[in-house]
């Protein structure tokens, strides 16, 4: 029962930076129906920014997140700009998950070169506290990445509904050649999108370094847990990516701390097929377009 | 055109090349075993040695280390004139961590270059098919790396693992010392977590056959696959079931964050054995916070300041040609360098060194290196054990045997951060 108990705590904990994570990868796929393969890698780029921040200056990674998030939005338009754009829009679908994992080795190579294969952690002065609440142990570092993820979430969410690039981008998810005859200007909006996905994979990243270890390949397994995440809250859906977060991070944490960590990966994934097959566009999915 | 040409030409020279090395590797099996072996007294060519070292690929890392150790010994007996008035010349190929690269690389080490003697290269992966070549042309195979129960289920008596003992049987010596302790000191409980890997999870299951042989009760036993990436949810569950002992079978990262989750659950067993991670003298305190290492045991071949034969002097030459501090001196090049410290051995002892001198040498008696005195059984698996290391004020101590201890094992454990 203990076991259980402070399984669903950590799955829970953990669960807020999958959301943040996996928001940028659904907004991008809602905003241009395209799968980003490289969300996982900009996460660990991000994840390696910070840990440059706190290892040359001392910047702790949590406040760090206002400069990781700029950098990546900047990388993030570039991205967009140089290798998705010349796609023709007929094939872009099928062509973008080709170049966008392209992104994600070319990203690989980088951050190989530039902090080698061996593996980081962000060590903060409180990486290893925690707090005693009726005997369950609510780790720190968790508890602020939890936080900081439904901050992050909380801004995405003023962003898309509250100003005007929001609803451009909104309109674009909608109907995206109504939205151009009304004057919005959609591949200047995709190009925004994608540094905005990209951005939210930096805020998520700050926050995963201080988590977990990592290296340049980290990425891997991070993009089909990312996966999953969306496939399973529906894709473009930024609510369904925070209950897919909950329900993959709580499920595997649970199955870990009481029946076996071989088990636990296993187990979103068989959560994911049900989901599948019983609604195959996911929990929060819609078949029509606008589901942001 | 010329592109065309010039690659038709390349691949017919390569062709009428792999023909010729065809009809010498015939010749030379014909001829019998150790036929190009070294030969003693007034030679006065080098001594060539030859090894295939992963350089590039998974276990380049590793395997610049082994380089590092052979070099490094080479350099020091040339210093002191050789072996048998010989030069040493080490020849390194890189294997890219290819098991069909390192066959190739041994073929040609043996059969074009000729090197007098060969040397192993790194992981068990490698080591396997590298030995049967070497067994093919009756050279003696010492391999520092690569001592999983695959390579000694071959049974080549021309292979010698230089390490105390098989790797899955390092964690034995913690079992020994627990053991070793009266009934009132020692655990009652243990839980095993265990990395789903050929040398990590059958160590922790050496010692769990041991523990309860003698009586100690599992409360908990689970392995998990390598991608997991928290084990946070697994320490939970054994935290919920107090047991006295947690012995990890891991490897490097998931050594860390079995601590990290342990320290952020607030739960310190008395004793902590993990049996790879927490002997890496440098990540080790930087990865898992040096307070938090106190008291935790693993199990190490060498160390620094160890005072088996010839350590003080590897571990100054070895800072000296490549910086650093003693603490900073990789495992792996102390095992390579113990395996030149075998042939030198042979040599003075013998006073000849060919190939099937060495092979009759090591299999009788013990043959004092850098990780103590080794000896073999009939397939190459050494017959000695690892030392227990605890750490104890931020050091990295050996504290099992009492031959080797520099320190008496603290126990219990002291609380994290204490």
């Amino acid at each position: 029962m203990h076991a259980l108990i402070q399984g669903i705590i950590l799955g829970v904990l953990t669960a807020g930076v999958y959301a943040l994570m996996a928001s940028g990868q659904t907004l991008i796929f809602g905003i241009m129906k395209v799968v980003n393969l490289a969300q996982g890698a900009m996460v660990i780029l991000g994840a390696y920014l910070s840990y440059q921040l706190f290892t040359s200056f001392g910047i702790d990674p949590l406040l760090a997140i206002p400069i990781t998030t700029v950098a990546m939005f900047i990388v993030g338009v570039a991205v967009q700009l140089l290798f998705l754009r010349p796609l023709k829009s007929e094939d872009r679908s099928e062509l973008s998950l080709l170049v966008t994992f392209a992104v994600a080795l070319l990203l690989e190579g980088i951050m190989s070169v530039t902090w080698k294969t061996s593996v980081r952690s962000i060590n903060t002065g409180y990486a290893n506290s925690s707090w005693t609440v009726f005997g369950y142990q609510i780790t720190l570092v968790r508890l602020w990445a939890f936080l900081l993820s439904i901050a992050a979430l909380l801004v995405l969410y003023l962003l898309l509904n509250r100003t005007r690039f929001g609803r451009a981008i909104r309109a674009t998810v909608q109907n995206p050649e109504s939205a151009r005859l009304l004057g919005v200007e959609s591949s200047r909006v995709s190009a925004l999108g994608f540094g905005l996905g990209a951005a939210t994979a930096a805020a998520a990243g700050s926050v995963y370094g201080l988590l977990y270890p990592f290296n340049s390949g980290s990425h891997y397994d991070l993009i089909s847990r990312l996966l999953s995440i969306v496939l399973l809250g529906g894709l473009g859906s930024i609510g369904g990516a925070v209950v897919g977060a909950l329900i993959v991070s709580t499920s595997s944490a649970v199955v870990a701390s009481t029946i076996s960590p071989s088990w636990s990966e296993m187990t979103f994934f068989v959560i994911l097929l049900l989901v599948l097959l019983i609604r195959p566009q996911g929990l929060f999915g819609t078949t029509a377009r606008g589901a942001i | 055109m010329q592109l065309h040409n010039r690659l038709r030409t390349t691949s017919s020279l390569v062709a009428g090349l792999a023909a010729i090395a065809l009809v010498i590797t015939g010749c030379a099996s014909k001829g019998g075993g150790g036929s190009t072996a070294a030969t003693s007294g007034a030679n006065s060519s080098p001594l060539v040695i030859g090894a295939s070292v992963s350089l590039t690929g998974d276990f380049s890392d590793s395997g610049k280390a082994v380089q590092r150790g052979y070099q490094l010994w080479a350099d020091t007996v040339n210093a002191k004139g050789g072996i048998l008035g010989r030069k040493v010349q080490i020849k390194i190929v890189d294997d890219a961590s290819s098991p069909t690269q390192v066959v190739t690389n041994y073929q040609n080490l043996i059969n074009k270059d000729h090197v007098d003697l060969t040397f192993g290269p790194f992981s068990t992966l490698l080591t396997i098919p590298a030995s049967q070549v070497a067994k093919r042309y009756g050279y003696a195979f010492l391999a520092p790396a690569g001592g999983g129960p695959d390579v000694f289920k071959q049974n080549l008596n021309n292979f010698f693992f230089v390490q105390p003992a098989p790797t899955t049987q390092s964690g034995d010596v913690f079992a020994n010392w627990i053991l070793s302790l009266s009934p009132a000191d020692r655990p009652k409980t243990a839980a095993y977590a265990e990395l789903d890997d050929p040398f990590s999870a059958p160590i922790a299951e050496n010692i769990r056959t041991k523990f309860e042989a003698a009586g100690i009760q599992t409360v908990y036993k689970q392995v998990y696959p390598s991608e997991t990436q928290d084990l946070s949810p697994v320490m939970a569950g054994i935290a919920a079931k107090h047991p006295d002992v947690i012995i990890g079978g891991t490897q490097s990262v998931d050594a860390y964050a079995q601590i990290k989750a342990l320290v952020q659950l607030k739960y310190s067993p008395k004793f902590m054995f993990q049996s790879n991670g927490a002997n890496s003298p440098l990540e080790y305190p930087n990865k898992v916070g040096a307070a938090n290492t106190t008291g935790v045991m693993s199990s190490a071949d060498w160390f620094p300041g160890s005072k088996a034969s010839g350590s003080d002097a590897f571990t100054a030459a070895y800072t000296k040609k490549f910086g650093g501090t003693a603490q900073q001196v990789d495992d792996n090049s102390a095992e390579a360098y113990a395996t030149g410290q075998l042939i030198e051995a042979v040599a003075a002892k013998a006073g000849k060194l060919d190939n099937a001198t060495i092979i009759s040498s090591l299999h009788s008696g013990s043959w004092p290196t850098v990780l103590g005195d080794l000896s073999w059984g009939a397939n190459g698996a050494p017959t000695g054990e690892f030392n227990l290391v605890q750490w104890q004020g931020g050091k990295l101590l050996p504290v099992y045997p009492s031959g080797v201890s520099q320190a008496a094992p603290v126990f219990p454990k002291p609380n994290w951060g204490g």
